[in-house]
């Protein structure tokens, strides 16, 4: 006798979705037979035969033995022309060219920091590739990489852009007034393909929260900056862009802020792919329903607002 | 948070596996230029004398056994690390160990070019006994195996009791059966959770859609 | 800890390439082993066993102690091996590195727990006094399958020792001395000998006794004990350990099986013939005197 059971690290992750029996009978007719057997044939698990190598070209995510192509992690196979692919549902971030990613320094060395970006490696961001105090153009000082602490330190969180990637390996760069330290706020982590590659990945929530979707599955919320000073005066202020010092924040925003990270941390649970639209609709509803931040992240609270955001039909 | 994780429980034996990575290796010197490095960990607290050897040369056997199966390849100068936790003991503690490393190492969409089965088989007399407990495990000849279902290749294979030449070979064919059945169900937990997964993504991805979000379907490449 | 330095691309392809034509560098058949060589001490219960250039110690000592409370009639018999740097510059003193761990245990399992000698025999007074038999092993030099070498000099080592002769009288024990009693020895279950194959992924089969440069560039190897050798008796698997690596299947383990019984067989009756050798060769010394 045996029996195999996967447990997510956190409480009943993978734990089946409980609807409320009076929308469990819509879920149910929502899917017919036809949709139900179009997926389980699209997942595919390692070791299972594709299809044979003459037929097509191997992705991601399979690999070739003898005339087969076989995957090798479990996800939905696709297919464009002839390349085959299959995406796991869950892995580390790899990094692509012009991905706005967030990112944790983890060591200051010569002349570049390595950045935690939720990947396989550390990211890189050379100290070319910052804005300096004094102008955007400025050529870079020996004496700037003597103090290369007081733009960034271990432990601080930046906002970046993904300058060059390569097998598993990327370079960043923060040449944008929008990107750079960040402060104000705190940050979820979620796995990265929940997050979908959207116009911007910057938002702004009504209730008065700013939200930054890096692509790598770090999100952070914070303290809403309005765009006047957003951008600054011309010159470029450092003491701002490089202070480790949060601003005053009020405790209305304070608990906005948790609630929204709260509420990202629940649909994460649930596999529910993060937009702005989803996020605010989630946010309306917690307020709606008065339930307090705290209580969000309990099972049952959680699992109808889930449900109110993702099984109402059009 | 873990990359991946798995829990599997062979009656009353009870093994958790989380695994991280492929992450930044942590030490220069064990970092491989072409490849991952993989370590094992067996978080056992050790109360015996001589118990140490055994805690090692399990995690050097569970270590051996993914080292070939996984890609690691596709990891230059990263780190994967592989955690076990023994939560109850009653035998069958490599086979359970190989089982929930197999799950956790796909539940972090680490590619494998297989899964891995483990099963333990002894033999009472001329009757053979799978998935034994630990009273069967310290009174019979028994030989512990991990297969590999798409080939019925055998990685690993270990018997420490002392048992007839001819009686081993026709252990090993038996075992070969037997992995089979649990590849069929280790297959059945995966798909149903990598469904729903999928479901979920999709049904969020549905409604949101219709409401007007850009670019979504583009990612997903259809 | 330092790490072996890998051998260069172009001899690891030198080195597989021949395998694939079924040559070896050191010009043996894919399943000749080396033949090892025994040497006996002076003294009872010292071999040095060469394997080629691989070279162990191993040295059988008795003590008379008390037995464990939870065991009253059974003697000890313990194992204590360490690899030391004298092996191989890749061995550090006083750390475990993971092929040391592997190749102990794997002792252990082969001389103690399949029972190669018999406890029970080593009670002297039940709850009282036992013999405490140590075994203890000195890897000298490393040139590959160290564990084949150390187990043969094992074995010869346990079969080789005699201890004195012990006599109870009532409560007291009475040790009679070498030289008035002939010492008399262990008693051995039975003589398990070690046979280690290693695999490549290119070439089909497999080959016995991998040297240094082979077990470096091995994908995979097989360790298999065997016992119960003689030609009247049918051979019994002691321990099988096959720890990952190349997987194989249920055929070639077979064949590798079979493999290990004509080696182990031709060992077992080569390292017989030793000891009765050196048997032989001392009481005729005595004779003299």
């Amino acid at each position: 006798m045996f029996s195999i059971v996967p447990l997510a690290p956190r409480g009943r992750e993978y734990g089946p979705t409980r609807h409320h029996p009076s929308v469990q009978k819509d879920v149910d007719m929502g899917l017919d037979l036809d949709d139900d057997l179009d997926h389980s044939s699209r997942i595919t698990s390692p070791g299972e035969m594709i299809s044979s190598s003459s037929a097509v070209l191997r992705g991601h995510g399979t690999y070739v033995e003898g005339e087969g192509v076989i995957a090798s992690v479990t996800g939905v196979i696709t297919r464009v022309n002839k390349l085959v692919t299959v995406r796991a549902v869950k892995s580390r971030y790899s990094p692509e060219v012009g991905d706005l990613v967030v990112g944790r320094i983890v060591e200051v060395a010569q002349s570049r920091w390595k950045v935690d970006v939720n990947g396989r490696q550390d990211a890189v961001l050379h100290l070319a590739s910052v804005n300096l105090p004094g102008g955007i153009q400025r050529r870079k000082l020996e004496t700037d990489e003597l103090q290369m602490r007081n733009f960034f330190e271990e432990g601080d969180l930046l906002v970046a852009e993904v300058q060059a990637a390569g097998g598993g390996n990327a370079s960043l760069h923060t040449r944008s007034l929008k990107f750079g330290k960040l402060r104000n706020g705190q940050l979820a982590t979620v796995p990265p393909a929940l997050v979908r590659r959207l116009k911007s990945q910057f938002h702004s929530l009504p209730c008065g929260v700013d939200l930054i979707l890096g692509m790598n599955g770090y999100i952070w919320v914070s303290k809403h900056v309005k765009e006047s000073e957003q951008l600054g005066e011309e010159g470029f202020d450092a003491e701002g862009v490089y202070s480790n010092v949060n601003d005053d924040i009020d405790n209305a925003t304070r608990a906005a802020i948790s609630r929204v990270s709260n509420v990202i941390l629940v649909l994460a649970r649930h596999h529910v792919p993060l937009t702005d639209m989803i996020l605010n609709d989630a946010y309306d509803w917690v307020i709606e329903q008065g339930i307090s931040t705290a209580d969000i992240l309990l099972g049952e609270a959680g699992e109808s607002m889930v449900l109110s955001v993702t099984a109402q039909l059009p | 948070m873990a990359d991946g994780s798995a829990s599997v429980m062979h009656g009353l034996t009870s093994v958790m596996v989380t695994v991280f990575g492929p992450r930044e290796a942590r030490s220069r010197a064990t970092t491989q230029h072409d490849r991952a490095t993989l370590s094992v960990n067996d978080g056992r607290a050790c109360i015996q004398r001589g118990y140490v050897g055994r805690i090692l040369e399990f995690a050097a056997n569970i270590k051996s056994t993914f080292e070939p199966v996984l890609q690691l390849y596709l990891y230059p100068r990263s780190q994967i690390d592989i955690n076990v936790q023994i939560l109850q003991s009653d035998g069958s503690l490599l086979q359970a160990a190989i089982n929930a490393t197999t799950l956790a190492l796909i539940d972090a969409g680490i590619p494998l070019n297989d899964f891995v089965c483990g099963i333990t088989c002894a033999l009472h007399d001329a009757t053979p006994l799978l998935d034994l407990t630990s009273l069967e495990e310290s009174d019979l000849p028994h030989v512990t195996v991990a297969v590999l279902p798409k080939s019925g290749k055998i990685t690993l294979a270990s018997l420490e009791t002392q048992l007839a030449v001819e009686r081993f070979d026709e252990m090993l064919r038996l075992t070969g059966d037997a992995a089979k059945v649990i590849h069929i169900e280790m297959v059945g937990v995966v798909k149903a959770r990598t469904d729903r997964i999928v479901r979920a993504m999709d049904s969020a991805q549905a409604s949101g859609g219709a409401r007007g979000i850009p670019d979504v379907d583009a990612e997903m490449g259809e | 800890m330092p790490r072996e330095v890998e051998p260069p691309i172009v001899q690891r392809e030198f080195v597989l390439t021949a395998l694939k034509e079924s040559i070896r560098i050191d010009g043996r058949q894919l399943l000749q082993g080396r033949q090892p060589q025994l040497i006996f001490g002076d003294e009872l219960g010292w071999v040095e066993c060469a394997l080629g250039k691989t070279r162990v110690i191993a040295r059988v000592s008795g003590t008379i102690g008390r037995p464990r409370p939870d065991r009253p009639f059974e003697g000890s018999f313990t194992i204590h091996s360490e690899i030391s740097p004298m092996a191989s510059s890749v061995y550090e003193a006083g750390r475990l590195s993971e092929e040391e761990v592997l190749i102990t245990r794997m002792l252990e399992k082969v001389l103690k727990r399949s029972d190669a000698v018999d406890r029970e025999a080593l009670c002297i007074l039940a709850g009282q006094q036992v013999w405490q038999i140590k075994l203890t092993l000195h890897f000298l030099s490393d040139e590959g399958n160290m564990l084949d070498c150390a187990c043969l000099a094992g074995v010869a080592a346990l079969r080789h020792f005699r201890r004195p002769e012990v006599e109870v009288v009532g409560e007291e024990v009475i040790i009679h001395d070498p030289t008035e009693r002939a010492p008399i020895p262990l008693s051995i279950h039975h003589t398990p000998i070690c046979v280690t194959l290693a695999f490549f992924e290119d070439s089909e089969h497999p080959i016995v006794d991998p040297n240094h440069l082979e077990s470096l560039l091995m994908d995979s190897q097989l360790n298999i004990a065997l016992t119960h050798l003689s030609s009247s008796t049918s051979p019994t698997l002691c321990v099988f350990q096959k720890a990952g690596g190349m997987p194989l299947t249920a055929d070639e383990i077979r064949n590798c099986v079979e493999i290990a019984v004509r080696r182990a067989r031709v060992l077992s009756e080569w390292l017989e013939k030793k000891i009765k050798g050196d048997w032989e060769g001392r009481k005729a010394s005595i004779e003299v005197h």
